[in-house]
């Protein structure tokens, strides 16, 4: 295999449609006739609706309908396994299971007309008091349904026999807050139907379940549904499972017999789409003199809704990551009155930042370096599986990340490190996220009779860069130059192709694209050995190697015939298809270093450096797996630092529903970012010794940045995210 | 956002005859009142842009600068009289908001802006800022933003504007023209404590315009300190603008100190002044100034912490002209 295509830093192919305006996303989708919906929501958190007024509303100019539960029609509520993650539709009777349910649709000609007519929508409530603070319903905790994240109650080994073998051990309980995905673009959706056939335009990071929940929801087949996503501005897990504006969209285009566009408001996103659920933690670990664990308890208490039980911040690291016979992990819910949680970048950030922690914790009850307690507990398998990963090169991350960060000049004790205006720290994590073991993809490959190819496949860009990586390893496997292939995604006519999700677009889609494009090449090959005038005629196929556009005999580069040639000379297009197969579960690492700096005097801390050397097998493309990191890296600082969601108690409604009130870190707060790849091939990956990578840069980097506030204060942060007051109060 | 009519006139004269009728209000860089319109915080019937009118100019006086109501301010900012003669102005407009924001956000609108409370900020909240006698959500709700000083029952937002805060210590002076003719108001007269009617937050009249703000020179030297959340583009936590002259031995002449986050309105603080006048500008004047500042704080459950911030961001700007 030619190492020209894959790997390259090649500047993502989307990238210029995106920054001109021509790259069309949901929204922008030129569909004519094409009229407004806005969602009405409910102000109260837990109640039932006692008379809704629509009439002022319905009377204004240009609207078309305003529908509410009294009048939409009957849609059915879509199994779980769909990825319809509510367990209810709203707008389909009187109750109210949390604030920001939608309870009416504003239908009108204009966007202002449908706003307008919104607001004048008057809805009467019977309210309850809602119960929405973690801490003060913790009592109330129980063991949800099983198999929603990982098991609930999971045990290796004895723990209370690993605890009592210890010299010494550690107990610490964290706290982490509720917080959202903020995808600059937010969920729309275009809905129009013809007779019986739905056609939608979504912001979906899963086409294939928005298909197969609008599906269930109007009893269709998915065949009379398509699902058209050319581009997502964003997604970080908000778009990845269905929600309830897709459904209405598509409910309302079919009672006003128009297309319809429904826009989330910011507002509206903060309750519409999921969010990271507040979790309660409690970590006891046990260890050695020498540093070698002994026992792992980690226990895990988080909000979930009245009306769904599902789990999302798994305890997955605590369970696989280090090497330790020891380990019991428990998860716990409380029911809330608050919109379900979902999938938030890195789902797993919350459980690993506190492993990585109450490790760092434990590095210093031992006066033990933490890169040298990590590497004294590195494990070759997956521990929770025992299988061993299809390679692991975690050592070697820690050691040369440390060497890039100068880690050996670091000195232990808190609050050594100064400079002329404040305190200097720096600490280190683990970063580990699985990657794949995920239901797998289909591709198409067609070679045209010029020789080039063209791709389909129902995944999505969500902005990793698939267009781009997906066209350099179908380019590779073909043995075509990059621009000589073409990749289209984000149509559910296409092959159907998982979620963008779960780090698991490179290994399923990844996969399917090789796998077509293995077939279509062998294809190729058998129709140039076939042809009696071809320079390759009648040698074995399996001397034959395909590069740069042009077949030829291994070993006899001049032995060759282009691409175009054979095509032109067979006459058709040359086509394979893939079928799906599950990808194998990988685990992508790495070692993330942090530098933080604190002014005494008030608190202010600022992140000033932080170095990720990380282990996803082999780099597709060095530029958009880069980028993969310095995201991550972003959303470390915003988790550890600054973002929170803040909900009213006593109205149990989110008061920071925008980016003014939710703070992200702006370009000011993020260091310079220094990215490095181990890039070595896993022999278990089916996408080119490629593992996925997506979610692993920011673990780690949450607990390497607390870690560094450590150093430099000496106070443990439990309670996240680490504001100025809390720094100042540890201070003081 | 409901409909509104627009208008926009090319004389105070005109404005004001538009200006006092019910339903109106001005806009000049929109950078607020638009948020609140499209948020239906706000709703007016007739907008009156006030771009045409001739109150754009920056000039120097003979005691300092004149800002016309209308300058933007990153005009104002960037003016080299400005920067010369008031360079705390200079450093509290860089302090806030954002480049883009600044380019259009005006100086008679910055002083007018609404407060950022989320409780005022969303419509469908009790707030009595907004809609008096619906209650205030935030005595017990999330309140780590409110104000900690001068605070009632009824409200306990805090005024959010940094350039209002330095204006506050520079002791400038307010011009309006209402259809009463024209009056000169002291920045300290013209923001209102809430008491119970918080929905009164200055001194202007229905209709009445803000022409322009005299800034006096004062010859102290200064210091805008911005305690926030993020690096940037983002409101105080706590800010202290602090204006300090000293004569011989070091000793301290004559103190300003205005504060931002703390306080409904931006607030300047006598009894904090008193304790370094006369005094050397060491740890004990600066600390017993932080203590006569807090003094009357009553903070709530999640803004307690502003006690001490405010009392280090004191210190810091001061430790800073030392
Ligand atoms: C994202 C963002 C971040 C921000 N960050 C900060 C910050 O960090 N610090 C800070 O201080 N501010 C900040 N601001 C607020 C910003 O400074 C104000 O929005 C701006 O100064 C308002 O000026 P404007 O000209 O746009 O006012 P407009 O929005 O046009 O008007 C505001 C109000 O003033 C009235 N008004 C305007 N001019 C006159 C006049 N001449 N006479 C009578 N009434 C008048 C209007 O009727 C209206 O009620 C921020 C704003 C935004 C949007």
């Amino acid at each position: 295999m030619s190492p020209s295509v894959v790997g390259r830093p090649i500047a993502r192919t989307d990238g210029v449609a995106k920054v001109t305006g021509a790259a069309r996303y949901a929204a922008d989708a030129d569909v004519t006739g094409v009229v407004h919906a806005v969602l009405v929501t409910s102000d109260v958190a837990r109640g039932r609706i006692t008379a809704i007024d629509t009439a002022v509303a319905s009377s204004g100019a240009g609207v078309l309908a305003v529908l509410t539960h009294d009048t939409l029609p009957a849609l059915t509520l879509p199994a779980v396994t769909s990825f319809y993650l509510k367990r209810f539709v709203p707008v389909q009777d009187d109750r109210i299971r949390h604030a920001g349910q939608p309870v009416a649709i504003a239908v009108a000609d204009t966007l202002a007309r449908a706003q307008d007519a919104a607001a004048r929508v008057v809805v009467r409530y019977e309210s309850a008091p809602p119960q929405v603070v973690l801490a003060d319903a913790l009592g109330e905790a129980y063991v949800p349904p099983p198999g929603s994240d990982g098991p609930n109650d999971y045990t290796r080994g004895d723990v209370a026999a690993g605890m009592a073998a210890a010299d010494v051990t550690v107990e610490a309980t964290y706290t982490t807050p509720l917080q959202h995905h903020n995808p600059l673009e937010p969920s729309a959706t275009v809905a129009s139907w013809d007779g019986d056939a739905l056609t939608v335009h979504e912001s979906a990071q899963g086409i294939s379940i928005t298909q197969n929940v609008l599906a269930q929801a109007f009893g269709l087949t998915p065949g009379q549904v398509r699902v058209i996503t050319p581009y997502v501005g964003g997604g970080f897990g908000a778009k990845g499972p269905a929600w309830p504006h897709t459904l209405l969209a598509a409910a309302a285009a079919r009672h006003v017999g128009r297309p319809v566009k429904l826009v989330l408001s910011r507002a509206q996103t903060y309750t519409s789409h999921g969010h990271r659920a507040e979790t309660h933690q409690v970590m006891r670990v046990g260890a050695t003199r020498e540093g070698r664990l002994t026992a792992i308890d980690h226990v895990v208490t988080q909000q979930v809704s009245r009306t769904e039980e599902l789990l999302f911040n798994s305890s997955e690291p605590t369970r696989m990551l280090y090497d330790c016979a020891n380990v019991r992990s428990t998860q716990r819910a409380v029911r809330l009155d608050l919109p379900t949680g979902s999938f938030v970048r890195s789902p797993e950030a919350a459980t690993g930042h506190v492993l990585e922690s109450t490790l760092d914790e434990l590095a210093v009850t031992l006066g033990l370096d933490p890169v040298e307690l990590r590497l004294r507990n590195w494990s070759a398998i997956n521990q929770e599986t025992g299988a061993p990963h299809g390679s692991n090169h975690l050592r070697e991350c820690y050691t040369r990340g440390a060497q890039q960060f100068g880690w050996s000049r670091r000195d232990p004790r808190p609050g050594s490190m100064r400079d002329r205006d404040g305190i200097i720290g720096w600490g280190m994590a683990t970063a580990a996220h699985t990657a794949g073991g995920r239901p797998g993809s289909g591709a198409t490959v067609t070679v045209g009779r010029d020789g080039t190819a063209r791709i389909e496949c129902g995944t999505q860009e969500i902005g990793t860069g698939t267009y781009t990586v997906m066209q350099q390893v179908g380019a590779q496997t073909l043995g075509l130059a990059v621009h000589q292939v073409t990749f289209l995604l984000g149509d559910t006519r296409y092959p159907a192709a998982f979620a963008s999700a779960a780090s698991a677009t490179v290994p399923s889609a990844g996969a399917a694209v090789v796998r077509a494009a293995t077939a279509a090449r062998d294809l190729v090959v058998a129709a140039a050995l076939a042809d009696a005038a071809s320079p390759l005629h009648g040698v074995a196929a399996d001397r034959i190697g395909a590069e740069d556009g042009f077949l030829f005999v291994t070993g006899q580069p001049w032995r060759r015939v282009a691409y175009r040639d054979v095509m032109a000379r067979h006459g058709a297009p040359i086509s394979a298809t893939s079928t799906p197969v599950p990808t194998p579960l990988g685990y992508s690492t790495g070692a993330v270093f942090a530098e933080v700096h604190v002014d005494p005097a008030i608190g202010r801390v600022r992140v000033r450096r932080i170095v990720g050397v990380f282990d996803p097998g082999r780099i597709l493309n060095r530029q958009t797996a880069r980028s993969q990191a310095i995201g991550g890296a972003v959303w470390a600082v915003g988790f550890t630092l600054t973002e929170h969601t803040l909900v009213d108690p006593h109205l149990g409604r989110v008061v920071t529903p925008n980016l003014s009130g939710y703070l992200i870190p702006t370009n000011l707060d993020i260091p310079d970012i220094d990215v490095d790849f181990i890039d070595r091939p896993d022999p278990d990956s089916p996408a080119l010794g490629a593992r996925g990578f997506g979610e692993t840069p920011m673990t780690g980097t949450t607990a390497a940045i607390a870690n560094a506030l450590h150093h430099a204060t000496g106070h443990r942060f439990r309670d996240l995210p680490i504001t100025q007051d809390k720094i100042l109060a540890a201070l003081s | 956002m409901q409909n509104f009519a627009y208008r926009a006139p090319a004389s105070t004269t005109d404005a004001l005859r538009l200006g006092t009728g019910t339903g109106a209000r001005y806009i000049a860089g929109g950078t607020d009142l638009l948020n609140l319109m499209k948020d239906g915080v706000q709703r007016h019937d007739l907008i009156i842009d006030l771009n045409r009118l001739p109150l754009h100019d920056i000039t120097p006086t003979t005691t300092g600068v004149r800002l016309g109501a209308l300058a933007r301010m990153a005009d104002v900012a960037a003016h080299p009289q400005v920067r010369r003669r008031l360079p705390l102005l200079a450093e509290t407009l860089l302090a806030g908001a954002s480049p883009q924001v600044r380019n259009a956000a005006t100086i008679g609108g910055n002083l007018l802006q609404r407060t950022r409370c989320w409780y005022f900020r969303d419509a469908s909240m009790p707030c009595n800022k907004r809609e008096p006698g619906s209650g205030c959500a935030a005595q017990h709700g999330q309140n780590r933003w409110h104000a900690i000083i001068g605070g009632s029952a009824h409200c306990i937002a805090v005024h959010p504007s940094d350039l209002a805060v330095a204006l506050t210590a520079l002791d400038a002076t307010v011009h309006t023209l209402g259809s009463g003719g024209a009056r000169t108001i002291g920045i300290r007269d013209f923001y209102r404590l809430p008491g119970d009617t918080p929905q009164v937050e200055t001194a202007l009249r229905s209709g009445e315009l803000i022409t322009a703000v005299d800034v006096p020179s004062t010859g102290l030297t200064g210091r805008y300190l911005k305690v926030r959340d993020r690096a940037t583009f983002e409101f105080a936590v706590v800010s202290v603008a602090a204006l300090i002259r000293t004569g011989g031995g070091g000793v301290v002449r004559e103190a300003r100190l205005a504060f931002g986050g703390i306080a409904p309105v931006p607030w300047r603080s006598a009894e904090a002044e008193r304790q370094l006048i006369g005094r050397r500008l060491d740890d004990a004047a600066i600390e017993a100034a932080g203590r006569a500042l807090t003094l009357p704080a009553a903070p709530r459950e999640h803004n307690a912490f502003k006690v001490p911030l405010v009392r280090r961001a004191l210190a810091t700007a001061l430790g800073g002209l030392r």
